[in-house]
């Protein structure tokens, strides 16, 4: 059902997107629907509907979340609903068969609850000629190993938002260079400009589903270096061994009523678990970037019993106690970009 | 000390500096050629034919030399000595040359005779020479073998680093291309009707494959032969194989077709105008056996995982009704323990509409895990929609499912594992209000919640014995009422035992997931399992877990009377941190 007042199909892409994130707010799934397919009757392409309005409301679903004005089950919702609307898109407009120009399998990483950006880039994928196999949210390494076998697809592409997931990637990098397979990266968990994607190991980075599809036309090809060296990886596995004993033995250390509020302990116990967790993920591809960026934020957005930013500075000074025999450990937290980010300072 | 002078005594010591001395001393001459002559290594002498002047000559070359330069002789002036090499390399004075002199490879150094030369005295070059051909053609032989070595035991690890056909057979004409002839064709008959082929060029990114259907190979009957009756493969092959439809440009130059034995799959390996070597033949060979034992090796596989995702399909979760504008909202996740085998011993089914108009569900856990307990789990459901047919009251369908499990445990008694279940199993019937009553019964199974409109989550007071273990086990039944937008969940107990949280060693446990639930009041039946099976496995963190089921069962919401932003409550914002964080700037 289309509201009275629009007289003629939406070409408009910037009123579409308002529209879009409208129905999205109202968790309005048949408008949403609705305002997507009669777009596509209006003369604008597939792409267009799905990266334009689609992709662009989701980010903007995405940063209301961030900065707190939105719940997690409202993204949720919201999200859901964009699933909706691709799921229609795709039904509604069919790609045209395989143009044998490959066989591509997109995947979340493990602990990658964010399918979209993925499914996007699948339907895309999918209109440029490619056979695409979507291997949905959270893939284990072994499910991607088996499909490897099964499939024997000449790429993969693994999505990812957020960087503390990426030491995860290791498993799955291991299985497809196992079997000769190019992986592309894409999403934001990679680095703004992709920086962290030849320290996990992939073969390319692409920012978006155009830039991919693009990227992919080339000769996109395995190369045979860009491993992570060994000490990184030894020091990140021992960040994940130790990761209960220190998120305890930081919370002690932080809050003299610590054991006091059992909720309060759980939120602060979260917080620091994530500390730990892009620690790691910054010793994995080795920039102290990674951990400066996420400091940053946690500066910026207070959680109630969660890690206070005053409490920043004495957590990574306890942290470069606790891991003393991990050198690479200890330097990336004495590095100038993370002391910097404890002080609130830097490159925002 | 030497200079042109003394070393080869053309000019005697008492005569006056630049006098011309054609001929040396005779006993002096002798010596210097005797020595010279004895020598393997070839010496050619060159400086200038009187002191101070430009004109340069041969002073003396051996019998080596005059063998390796013919035409080079003592006296001679270098101008007119009959090679580039030399005559440009003592020319510019260059350090040495290389130089191919009747197929043979020269490598000459030379050496400036400068030690203490008085002023006025000129400078001899002596150019020392040797036949370097048996030497290179070695290192180069051995270059070769080395190369050979590198290629067959890289292609040994990329050919079997996935097992996958298709990708094995373009893999094999890929690391061929550019190494062993620059376009290379393997052919592949898997016993079923076609062939299958893959082409590779060098310098082109993806190789190009393809099938053949056996009308097409009936214009190629000796390939036909090689391929399918296994006979020896037949020289005039080539001819038909430059014919067959899978060519970027017809080959013209010579071809090489070599066989791919295999035990379950036969192939052929076509190399188009590889290098005139008498090593490729050996080498391809070589290479053609690694590919066969990769492609027979890929071939059993696919068998193996046919056989394989039958089973899995049969036991893998039917997927829910996709009817969100029916009488009930559906949504489920699941989340076996064993991720790589996809089936567990977890099992839920949501059935379409029986004709009173109620909507048949179940989600159950039978004892066990890994294929085992999937294959158990299958029963549970097939018994089930047997005993449908004649019962739909859920209390009594689990009494008679508790008693066909107990008669089938008899009859199989080579079973010795115990093979009980429980399970949430019930039906959902619209009400006229536009909510939902269910009907629930329960035989050993963690009891539901209800996620009601303001975010009150409720348990579902059932209980009951479990399924498959004892003869005069009871169970209950109970009846819930959802009004519009409100969710019943019911999960299987991987969920709140899921051990983990900040310590590693804590269940997730019934309180955790309340309030979870609390946060999803009127939240799509989807929505809500998502939200679930994303923080549990933010508890686990990556460890392991039990099988994980959800179903959720939603009353339709009403829907809204105007499209305008609702006045949502805003609930504490608790964003979780790892959010990829925004430039601020």
């Amino acid at each position: 059902m289309t509201a009275p007042h629009h007289a003629g199909p939406r070409t408009d892409l910037a009123a579409l997107r308002e529209d879009f994130l409208d129905r999205l707010a109202a968790s309005d799934e048949e408008g949403a629907i609705t305002l997507a397919l009669e777009a596509l009757d209006g003369g604008l392409d597939v792409e267009t509907v799905l990266l334009d309005v689609v992709a662009e409301a989701q980010r903007e679903v995405g940063e209301r979340w961030a900065a707190g004005t939105w719940t997690v089950v409202q993204e949720h919702v919201a999200t859901h609903i964009s699933e909706r609307v691709v799921a229609a898109v795709a039904r509604h407009r069919p790609a045209d068969p395989p143009s044998g120009i490959g066989r591509i399998a997109v995947a979340c990483l493990d602990g990658e609850w964010h399918a979209l950006p993925a499914r996007l880039l699948a339907e895309v994928l999918g209109r440029h000629g490619w056979e695409v196999t979507f291997l949905g949210s959270s893939v284990p390494a072994a499910q991607l190993a088996v499909h490897l076998h099964e499939t024997g697809p000449d790429v993969v592409a693994i999505s990812s938002s957020l960087p503390s997931r990426l030491p995860a990637a290791r498993r799955m990098v291991e299985a497809c260079r196992a079997s000769g397979t190019p992986i592309l990266a894409g999403g934001a968990a990679f680095g703004p400009e992709g920086e962290w994607a030849g320290a996990v190991g992939a073969d390319g980075w692409a920012p978006d589903a155009r830039a991919a599809a693009a990227l992919l036309a080339g000769s996109f090809g395995a190369e045979d270096d860009g491993r992570v060296d060994d000490t990184s990886r030894e020091e990140q596995a021992l960040l994940h061994t130790r990761r209960a004993e220190l998120v305890a033995g930081l919370g002690r250390r932080l809050r003299a009523d610590h054991g006091h509020d059992p909720l309060t302990d759980e939120q602060l116990a979260d917080d620091l678990g994530h500390l730990v967790d892009f620690l790691a993920a910054a010793v994995y591809v080795d920039d102290p970037g990674l951990l400066a960026r996420f400091l940053r934020w946690v500066g910026t957005v207070a959680v109630p019993g969660g890690l206070a930013p005053a409490e920043i500075r004495p957590a990574i000074d306890d942290l470069a106690d606790r891991l003393g025999d991990s050198p690479r450990t200890v330097a990336l937290l004495r590095s100038d970009p993370v002391q910097e980010a404890c002080s609130g300072e830097g490159a925002a | 000390m030497l200079t042109a002078a003394d070393s080869l005594g053309h000019v005697d010591s008492t005569m006056p500096a630049g006098a011309p001395s054609p001929t040396p001393p005779r006993g002096m001459r002798s010596l210097h050629s005797r020595v010279l002559a004895g020598l393997s290594e070839a010496v050619v002498v060159t400086g200038p034919a009187r002191p101070g002047g430009a004109y340069t000559i041969v002073h003396a070359a051996n019998t080596a030399a005059e063998r390796l330069l013919p035409g080079i002789t003592a006296g001679l002036a270098v101008e007119r000595v009959p090679h580039d090499a030399f005559r440009s390399a003592v020319a510019q004075q260059l350090p040495g040359f290389e130089a191919e002199v009747a197929g043979r490879v020269l490598v000459a150094r030379a050496e400036r005779l400068d030690d203490d030369v008085p002023p006025g005295a000129d400078l001899l070059t002596c150019w020392y020479l040797r036949d370097v051909t048996d030497e290179r053609r070695g290192s180069a032989s051995l270059q070769r073998a080395q190369a050979r070595a590198g290629f067959l035991a890289e292609s040994g690890r990329a050919l079997h680093g996935v097992l996958n056909l298709e990708r094995t057979l373009r893999t094999a004409a890929s690391l061929a291309a550019g190494f062993l002839a620059p376009t290379v064709l393997v052919l592949l008959a898997d016993g079923s009707d076609a062939v299958r082929w893959a082409r590779a060029d060098a310098g082109r990114p993806r190789p190009h494959a393809g099938e053949m259907t056996r009308v097409e190979l009936r214009a190629a009957p000796r390939l036909h032969e090689a391929l399918v009756e296994e006979a020896p493969v037949d020289p005039w092959v080539s001819l038909e194989l430059a014919e067959l439809p899978v060519w970027n440009e017809r080959p013209t130059g010579r071809i090489v077709v070599v066989p791919v034995p295999g035990t379950v799959v036969r192939g052929v390996l076509v190399l188009v105008e590889p290098a005139d070597d008498e090593d490729v033949v050996p080498l391809a060979e070589e290479y053609a056996t690694r590919v066969g034992t990769a492609l027979s090796a890929a071939a059993l596989f696919r068998e193996q995982a046919h056989l394989g995702h039958v089973l899995q399909a049969s036991l893998e979760p039917p997927p829910l009704p996709d009817d969100t504008r029916g009488a009930v909202v559906v949504g489920s996740a699941y989340r076996p323990a064993r991720e790589s085998l996809r089936v567990g011993g977890d099992f839920y089914e949501v059935l379409p509409r029986t004709a009173v108009g109620r909507t048949p569900f179940l989600l159950g856990d039978v004892c066990g895990k890994g294929i085992e307990a999937a294959v158990l789990s299958g029963r549970v459901r097939q018994s089930l929609h047997a005993l449908r047919l004649v019962e739909q009251d859920p209390t009594t369908l689990l009494g008679l499912l508790n008693a066909a499990l107990l008669d089938a445990a008899d009859l199989d008694a080579a079973v010795t594992m115990p093979r009980f279940a429980t399970m949430v199993l019930g039906d959902a019937e619209p009400l006229p209000d536009g909510g939902l009553r269910l009907r629930l019964a329960t035989g050993g199974h963690p009891p539901p919640f209800v996620v009601r409109a303001d975010g009150t989550v409720e348990e579902v007071d059932v209980v009951g014995s479990l399924v498959g273990a004892l003869r005069d086990a009871e169970f209950s039944g109970t009846e819930v009422l959802l009004a519009p937008g409100e969710t019943c969940l019911i999960y299987s107990d991987g969920v709140t035992e899921a051990r983990g949280g900040p310590g590693g060693r804590d269940f997730y446990g019934e309180e955790r997931l309340a309030a979870a639930l609390s946060g999803c009041a009127g939240a799509p039946a989807q929505v809500v399992c998502e939200r679930v099976v994303q923080l549990l496995s933010d508890w686990l963190a990556g460890r392991d877990h039990d099988d994980v089921a959800l179903l959720a069962l939603q009353a339709p919401p009403r829907p809204r009377p105007d499209r305008s932003r609702p006045d949502r409550p805003s609930p504490r914002p608790r964003p979780r941190p790892g959010h990829p964080p925004r430039e601020a700037s």
